[in-house]
């Protein structure tokens, strides 16, 4: 018989002792490090997988910490199992596709360790119901992000996107500081589940603070508006960690916030119609920035952050279900493209698609994948995505969410669906560019793509379980059980899926006849330049950081070095604490 | 041996024993035929250190199976081991044995070690009695020799020009600042007619222009050595320029130890007035913006590191100011925690950049400052000391699982636990200050795991285990406290609380 | 208003102390430097001296004021040495000339 609490504990511990024993190994012996990281990933994903059958209720585990730490306990709801599982699982490929993906890397034991600390504090930030426990495995996924995303330090690049995702992520984790600090404060406590079941706890406008806090938190970890500049950036980190980290996992942590604390902020005024707005502008913005983008991995970023959107603006809808629903479908293809495109990016040894182009007769098999999961993206029927996304934006149009906002999502869908047309078509068709030298695919990147493609096109058979899961272990939530045939009424019969797939179908045509459409084009130029420079977004953080060290640069000159002006300093100062006290007094 | 006998030891033998290791190690090196051997004033050093510990066992586990603070006099001269005692004495004394240990290998070549050692630990002695003096002269004068024997081993290289350019400026401003001490001392005498703390209490309790007068000068006095913006020009210097294990001391120890100072002082006559604990919030709030500016720019990683400690002191700051002004216990035990961790982190942090800048130039004869530029690559030759550096980097910039995350947090949710809307957008503050603090913490950790190492890193010497020892033991000290924080809380509770029965209204 | 002889000594005690200050504000030299620290102990001193005057602990006072004097003379001596050095290492007791450690 299964346990649960064992469990909870070898998946988040398992990784982490893994990440010890790869350290310890020292990258000279580089074979066993990508057996005993494969190994570890591995164990953590079954014992993650095996909690569906141990599952019980309440909390699992606790452990009294004393002082303003509260008991760091763990649940296993719908919601955080379900992460937790994805979080293993996809790390478990992702580990496996880098076997043959940083084959020959030097420091290889910085990179697993980093990857298997990543996955148990995944697991760990969706199984707590602790908030402090939750801030802190919040701010070591951003660390890990960083060291990953810097992984090639040598290349200034990659250090600059280390440290402006580390940067602007933890400014939002100051959200979830304050929201921490504030809940600890008015109750003594971080228990969640008390928190949601009873928020009238807290006076009003705290309630208030904390509900927008923990929303600036959330955009911050999941590239939403206006924090989305650093997830496009991030995309120097090895392909593996696009995928788990920058797609898959940690940028869903900002999803699974809000709708883990839906029910308690959703009376707070104007929280859901911001939570709404937020997730509109991002995937507008970020579609229309994938409609220009030449680098795969760019457009693949910002059509990560275009679909967290639509997660985003689901919670805010209400429909908690569709939200996790599409983030699961979301993570399993969008898993599937970015180790694709990271397959093809080794094979061929460049990002840029306009020196790709008939790469589809060299490797058939990225092709089929890629191809698969771009359907799924673009939500073409029977594909995952399909069904997550009608869900979301039926949801859009119940209990009175408002309209435009609605429209603006159905738009965008259509977007989706032309710019991946047009990333396919750049990569895989067309004529061939350049004389690159393509390398076949590695037997492990095969093992690894096979079942995220598998996934693409059947993890939507799984709503009856999983919507089970969801309104059984989350009674505060209120979610309706769904079963298929009930998906199947509730999808196609509606008339707003057909309007849905009219302007994806819309949306693929604008690519196939382009050349007919060259005088919109031209019309539509100042759009495109202006997403080309990301909305302007890029220069208000340049703006930012120039000024931060402008001021520090200018404060050297304080630092005089002179005796006299060092005691005038002490002469100021003493005048000034007399001047305040006698003031006070 | 009964407590009091431990106690008058345990101020007396650090004394005693500076002057034997003097001695010792000066009638040793003036001997010819020593010349090449190893001065057996380190190991006195050493031992000396582990006796004060032991005569401090015996006076904690008297004050724990007592339940009570132990009380002790030497004619009028009033001491009190409490709390506040106990964590001061135990952090300075680990840290302190910690670089002697390391100071092995770093003094190897250099003349004068009796010196060194003799000063360091005078230095310790005089912080254990500084934590216990109940009387405010007593509390000047054991300050006084800290200062002095600090500013010895700040100019300890004493043919080069930066450092004796270091020591002077700390000299006098040190003097300068202590001899405003002295007026407030005397200022507060005038109005009350004494000087014990406890008597303090009891005779004050209306303001009175005297006491505001001396309090302010007392403030600045001590905020010199607090390094207090803008009383802090000294500090990168001496820090900068001292060897590492001093400045892994002065940052790490003699900061906070003024701090704790202060806070006495403070605690004798707060009555006076409502303005102390905003006061020192407001120089919380400027040590921290200043600190982290100044830092972000900074190509010297010593000075880098020194400006950092100017954050972390306006962290502190931050929470007793809470404590003294709104009773907010729980921010003073997150302060008291933060300064126990401050002072290991920061220690690993300049023994760990002690470590290259040993083996970089000192080792070779030169005193060029270490900048940042040299350390590209460093993991390459140097995996360990380069790994702990950066456990020592991402905690001070508040990462989990590490300890300064631990205590900054424990800080903030007693800021916040006031319930005061403006503490809690000075949480907000805080926070962004702890994320700029990265803005200059993370590159540096990045240059160290380049695959292409720089020329010094290439040829630089290896590491002797005598400086592996310390960092190891810190890192892991920084990395359990991060995970397990509860393990301290039996130290940085007792201390919270006697500052916080000291300031209660 | 009239002037008594307390307020007469505590105005030459902050007095000496200004002057102190004012020769660590101006004055490059490091021997003057060193002398205008004296200036200061001597004001800490006549103030201590003159509290416990005051208080009616007339020996309290002095034997602060000894100690102080114990306490300043090393710094002196500490801040003369340094002195020496610098004369010896830099060639010059100018304190311009030890202003290299800024920014």
């Amino acid at each position: 018989m299964l346990q649960i609490e064992p469990l909870v504990m070898i998946t988040i511990l398992v990784p982490w002792i893994g990440a010890l024993v790869v350290w310890l190994i020292g990258n000279r012996h580089e074979k066993i490090q990508h057996i005993i990281a494969v190994i570890f990933s591995v164990i953590a994903a079954i014992s993650s997988v095996s909690m569906l059958w141990a599952y019980k209720s309440g909390t699992i585990l606790s452990f009294e910490m004393g002082s303003s730490f509260g008991n760091f306990s763990f649940v296993t709801d719908g919601l955080g199992l379900f992460l937790a599982i994805v979080a293993t699982v996809i790390g478990a490929l992702a580990v496996i596709f880098s076997v043959d993906y940083m084959h020959g890397d030097s420091q290889l034991g910085r990179y697993y360790s980093f990857v298997l600390f990543f996955i148990g504090a995944m697991a760990g930030l969706v199984l707590t119901s602790n908030l402090l426990l939750m801030f802190i495995f919040w701010e070591i996924t951003a660390l890990c992000s960083y060291v990953l995303i810097s992984f090639y330090n040598d290349d200034p690049k990659a250090v600059a996107g280390g440290m402006k995702a580390l940067i602007m992520t933890q400014v939002g984790g100051v959200g979830l500081l304050l929201a921490a600090a504030l809940l600890y404060a008015y109750t003594g406590s971080f228990d969640i589940n008390i928190f949601i079941s009873n928020p009238s706890l807290l006076p009003g406008n705290i309630l208030t603070i904390l509900a927008f806090a923990m929303l600036i938190a959330a955009a911050a970890k999941s590239a939403q508006f206006p924090f989305q500049t650093w997830l496009p950036d991030a995309m120097e980190a090895p392909s593996p960690i696009s995928a788990l980290i920058h797609a898959a996992t940690m940028v869903n942590a900002g999803v699974y916030l809000l709708a883990r604390f839906y029910p308690a902020f959703k009376d707070v005024p104007g929280w859901t119609l911001s939570v709404m707005i937020v997730g509109m502008l991002s995937a507008l913005l970020a579609a229309l920035m994938a409609l220009v983008a030449n680098d795969l991995k760019r457009v693949l970023a910002y059509s990560t952050v275009s679909q967290l959107g639509y997660m985003v603006y689901a919670v805010g809808a209400g429909g908690i279900l569709a939200s996790q629903f599409h983030l699961f479908s979301h993570s399993v293809f969008k898993a599937l493209l970015f180790l694709a495109a990271g397959a093809i990016i080794h094979s061929v040894g460049t990002r840029d698609m306009r020196e790709m182009g008939g790469l589809g007769k060299e490797l058939p098999f990225a092709r089929i994948v890629f191809i698969i999961g771009a359907f799924a993206l673009a939500g073409i029927p029977i594909f995952n995505g399909f069904w997550s996304k009608e869900l979301i934006l039926e949801s859009g149009l119940e209990r009175g969410n408002p309209i435009w906002i609605y429209v603006i999502m159905l738009i965008v869908a259509g977007l989706t669906a032309l710019y991946t047309a047009r990333c396919v078509w750049m990569v895989f068709y067309g004529e061939k560019k350049l004389e690159l030298t393509v390398h076949p695919l590695g037997r492990n990147m095969k093992i690894a793509l096979a079942p995220l493609a598998f996934g693409a096109i059947t993890t939507w058979l799984l709503i009856g379980p999983f919507s089970k899961m969801m309104s059984t272990s989350l009674p505060i939530h209120s979610i309706d059980e769904i079963n298929l045939s009930h998906l199947f009424k509730h999808v196609l019969l509606a008339p707003a899926t057909w309007i849905a797939l009219a302007i994806i179908a819309l949306g693929i045509m604008t690519w196939v006849g382009r050349a007919a459409l060259s005088g919109i084009q031209r019309a539509l130029q100042p759009i495109a330049s202006t997403a080309q420079a990301s909305f302007g977004f890029e220069k208000i953080n340049k703006l930012i950081v120039d000024a931060t060290q402008g001021l520090g640069e200018s404060l050297r000159a304080t630092q005089t070095g002179k005796l006299n002006w060092n005691i005038l300093y002490i002469l100021i100062a003493l005048v000034v604490v007399f001047g305040i006290l006698i003031i006070g007094a | 041996m009964d407590a009091n006998t431990a106690f008058t030891w345990m101020l007396t033998f650090p004394m005693i024993s500076s002057a034997v290791i003097y001695l010792v190690g000066r009638v040793f090196s003036r001997n010819v035929k020593n010349e090449n051997k190893i001065n057996p004033a380190r190991w006195l050093a050493l031992l000396s250190l582990l006796g004060t510990g032991f005569f401090l066992y015996l006076v904690i586990r008297n004050v724990f199976s007592s339940g009570q603070s132990h009380y002790q006099s030497f004619g009028e001269v009033w001491f009190r081991f409490d709390g506040i005692s106990m964590m001061l004495s135990l952090l300075v004394l680990v840290v302190g044995s910690l670089v002697t240990i390391y100071s092995f290998t770093y003094l190897k070549k250099e003349s004068g070690q009796e010196k060194f050692y003799a000063l360091l630990v005078i230095m310790i002695g005089a912080i254990n009695g500084l934590g216990c003096a109940l009387d405010l002269f007593n509390l000047w004068v054991w300050f006084e020799i800290m200062t002095i024997s600090s500013i010895v081993l700040v100019a300890f290289y004493k043919d080069q020009p930066a450092s004796l350019e270091a020591g002077v400026k700390y000299l006098v401003q040190s003097a300068t600042g202590s001899m405003m001490v002295v007026f407030g001392i005397a200022l507060v005498f005038l109005e009350t007619g004494t000087l014990n703390f406890e008597m303090l209490r009891m005779s004050i309790n209306a303001p009175s222009p005297y006491l505001l007068i001396g309090g302010a000068l007392m403030v600045i006095g001590f905020g010199v050595k607090i390094a207090m913006v803008p009383l802090h020009t000294w500090l990168p210097d001496a820090h900068s320029q001292a060897p590492s294990g001093i400045s892994a001391m002065l940052s790490g120890i003699v900061i906070e130890v003024g701090l704790i100072a202060l806070l006495r002082a403070i605690g004798g006559i707060a009555l006076s007035g409502q303005n102390w604990g905003n006061l020192l919030i407001g120089f919380g709030i400027l040590n921290m913006i200043v600190g982290n500016l100044l830092a972000l720019r900074q190509k010297e990683v010593k000075r880098m590191l020194a400006y950092s400690s100017l954050s972390h002191v306006g962290y502190m700051l931050l929470g007793f100011g809470v404590l003294i002004s709104l009773n907010g216990l729980l921010a003073g035990i997150g302060a008291v925690f933060h300064l126990i961790t401050h002072g290991l982190m920061k220690s690993l942090a300049f023994l760990c950049a002690g470590v290259f800048l040993y083996n970089f130039y000192i080792a070779k004869g030169s005193h060029k400052p270490l900048v940042l530029d040299d350390l590209n690559g460093a993991s390459k030759k140097y995996p360990f000391t380069a790994f702990a550096f950066s456990i020592a980097l991402l905690s001070l910039g508040g990462l989990p699982p590490l300890a300064g995350f631990m205590s900054k947090w424990q800080l903030l949710a007693g800021v916040a636990q006031t319930q005061n809307t403006t503490m809690i957008i000075l949480v907000v503050f805080a926070g962004l200050m702890s994320v700029l603090s990265l803005g200059y913490y993370a590159p540096l950790v990045n240059r160290m795991y380049r695959n292409k190492p720089s020329a010094l890193v290439s040829e630089g010497g290896a590491v002797s285990v005598w400086m592996y020892l310390p960092i190891a033991l810190l890192t892991l000290a920084v990395v359990v406290l991060g995970i397990v924080p509860s393990v301290l809380y039996w130290l940085t509770g007792p201390a919270g609380y006697s500052l916080f029965i000291f300031f209660g209204q | 208003m009239n002037i008594s002889t307390p307020m007469i000594v505590m105005i030459a005690a902050f007095g000496l102390f200004g002057v102190g200050l004012y020769c660590l504000l101006l004055t490059r030299n490091l021997i003057r430097v060193v002398v205008g620290l004296q200036i200061m102990v001597k004001g800490a001193m006549l103030a201590l001296i003159f509290v416990g005057q005051m208080r009616g602990q007339p020996s309290l006072g002095q034997s602060m004021a000894l100690t102080v004097i114990v306490a300043d003379t090393i710094v002196a001596v500490v801040g003369l040495a340094l002195a020496v050095q610098v004369k010896r290492s830099v060639g010059s007791l100018d304190i311009a000339d030890i202003s290299k450690l800024k920014r």
